[in-house]
């Protein structure tokens, strides 16, 4: 934690040596890791994304600055991965048997996105402004391949936002983010052990009084580390050699077993 | 203690594994079946996806029948000419059901039609299994005596491509056992199972062969055929998780230890009901799920990339 709080305090020393004169806010953001390594023990983790606002107008004189009183900021986190197309399928009773019938193919959908605000996002800005920064699980634009009716676009849409709910990959956390004498704010987002790999981008958004103001964009890397790595970009890129590698392993691992098991029960 | 699986790409505890595969293990040491059967449906019960579950469960048989296989081999128990034969039926089994297990998975349909295999075979095997077996006990309470006698010819005999298999001491054609072959093959791919509670059954029924080298031969084949099923299903769909199919096989091997001491106290007739009953529960646990209306009705997969 100690180390965190240095990382604060060296982040305002950063944020506060710039003047930026076009803008009344500044902010620094900053993610606790930049990269997430799944390895053989990994169970989902949490992201800390933490950063300083300063409120103050600089001077064009470059006297000192002014602090505005009387108004709340507020903070929008949005984090979510590279996209990719996805398959949403509905099961229908086919005789006496429920079976996948019907499917739509979304297109660039994130497979991961999770958003953590100040307050309710309709208290923060217009639908509008949502919509535009697809900040919110209702404001995500999901677009189908096929030709679908309006009805059926609603219908196939939440289906897939419950799914990925359900699996922890989509969530929408409202109010969460508090800020810290109005200067300092923290948000902590879950990321579930079934997490995508590949690329992800945390967007930092500051509004006040219903105007964005500022936003900050880090990256994010997801990827598999170590043994687990090294097995899933076998098995993808080198698929015969892999399976020829899974039969030797079987052989040997079963002769072994055999072996140690006839010694041990006499 | 949770673990990582790099292909099923799920966080799960691996004691979980553990007991699980120890459990099967110890029923197929009490039982001397190998057990796949089980093992595939309760990976899928706990999450695991099911074609995951099926290419694991063929790497993980290929682990569990070789050291039985070399056992039988050295004691002279394997008929290699015959076990060539149905490892040629079992390797062309295995590409046509590693195919439709492809196509199906990209038509979103292998789930069901792994179900609908699981519900339709263990559902036959199990009820004919109970029904033969409470019929012998109660013959053995009756005291009828088994009429004993020279087997007659049957439609088998009359096939043609007819061929001298010396350890077995049989003429038979050998389109009989490319097709078992070829069946267990099929099954192999598409169910993640070894497949020796079909092939012992027609070695023993339809080709007559010789008991003492019924058991080691089907293993043979086994080891080979599922050694078959893993390359093809890693090269098509890439679902082969080489860890979890080493944490079943830890567990599957001590298990089948103390169930194969635990065997040997119980009668055969008495055995033969239990498992017979428990194929019967997995069936009826897959069949319900088939036909209850899911909470969920939609799923989300990813796009496959092609290779």
């Amino acid at each position: 934690m100690t180390g965190l709080i240095r990382y604060l305090f060296l982040g305002c020393l950063w944020g506060c040596s710039f003047i930026q004169v076009a803008q009344a806010e500044r902010m620094v953001t900053d993610l606790s890791s930049h990269i997430i390594e799944i390895t053989s023990e990994f169970s989902g983790t949490e992201l800390l994304i933490f950063g300083a606002i300063e409120r103050g107008i600089p001077q064009g004189d470059g006297g000192h600055a002014v602090a505005i009183e009387g108004l709340d900021y507020d903070i929008i986190v949005v984090v979510q991965s590279a996209r990719h197309d996805m398959i949403v399928r509905r099961k229908e009773q086919i005789g006496p048997i429920w079976a996948n019938r019907d499917f739509r193919t979304l297109r660039n959908v994130q497979g991961y996105y999770a958003i953590t605000t100040t307050r309710p996002l309709d208290l923060i800005l217009s639908e509008e402004k949502l919509n535009r920064l697809e900040a919110g699980l209702e404001q995500l634009e999901i677009e189908f391949i096929e030709s679908t009716t309006p009805a059926e676009k609603k219908a196939f849409r939440a289906g897939f936002i419950r799914n990925m709910k359900a699996k922890k990959l989509y969530y929408q956390q409202e109010g969460t983010i508090s800020i810290l004498d109005g200067i300092l704010f923290r948000a902590i987002l879950e990321f579930p052990a079934n997490m995508p790999v590949g690329d992800y981008q945390v967007d930092v958004h500051l509004i006040r009084d219903g105007e964005l103001l500022l936003s900050e964009r880090s990256p994010l890397e997801v990827g598999k580390a170590g043994l687990e790595r090294l097995i899933f970009k076998f098995a993808h890129e080198y698929p015969p050699l892999y399976g020829i590698m899974a039969i030797l392993v079987a052989l040997f691992a079963g002769w072994l077993g055999g072996f140690l098991s006839k010694k041990l029960s006499g | 203690m949770q673990i990582y699986l790099p292909i099923a790409e799920m966080s799960i505890n691996i004691f979980l594994l553990l007991a699980m595969s120890g459990g099967v293990g110890f029923l197929s040491g009490m039982f001397g079946v190998g057990g796949g059967f089980l093992m595939t449906p309760l990976l899928i019960f706990v999450g695991i996806p099911p074609a995951v579950a099926v290419a694991t469960g063929a790497n993980q048989i290929t682990a569990a029948s070789v050291s039985g296989a070399i056992a039988h081999g050295r004691r002279g128990g394997i008929d290699y000419k015959m076990g060539l034969v149905l490892i040629i039926g079992g390797t062309i089994g295995s590409y046509f059901g590693a195919m439709i297990f492809t196509v199906l998975k990209a038509t979103g349909q292998v789930d069901l039609m792994i179900s609908l295999a699981y519900v339709v075979f263990l559902g036959s095997i199990g009820g004919m299994m109970f029904v033969e077996t409470v019929g012998s006990i109660l013959r053995n309470r009756r005291g009828d005596a088994t009429k004993a006698g020279r087997r007659r010819r049957t439609w088998i005999d009359a096939l043609p491509f007819k061929m001298r298999f010396r350890t077995s001491k049989m003429y038979v054609s050998a389109i009989m056992p490319l097709a078992i072959g070829g069946l267990v093959g099929i099954l192999s791919a598409i169910m993640g199972v070894g497949g020796g509670f079909i092939m012992v059954p027609a070695m023993i029924y339809l080709l007559h062969m010789p008991i003492k080298v019924v058991i080691g031969t089907s293993l043979f084949q086994i080891t080979f055929v599922t050694a078959s099923v893993t390359f093809l299903h890693s090269v098509n769909t890439q679902t082969v998780d080489v860890v979890l199919a080493l944490i079943l096989l830890i567990g599957a091997v001590i298990g089948a230890q103390a169930g194969a001491r635990v065997g040997l106290r119980l009668k055969g007739e008495q055995l033969r009901i239990l498992l017979a009953m428990m194929v019967l529960v997995v069936c009826a646990k897959m069949a319900v799920d088939l036909v209850v209306e899911p909470a969920e009705h939609y799923s989300v997969t990813p796009v496959e990339v092609i290779h």
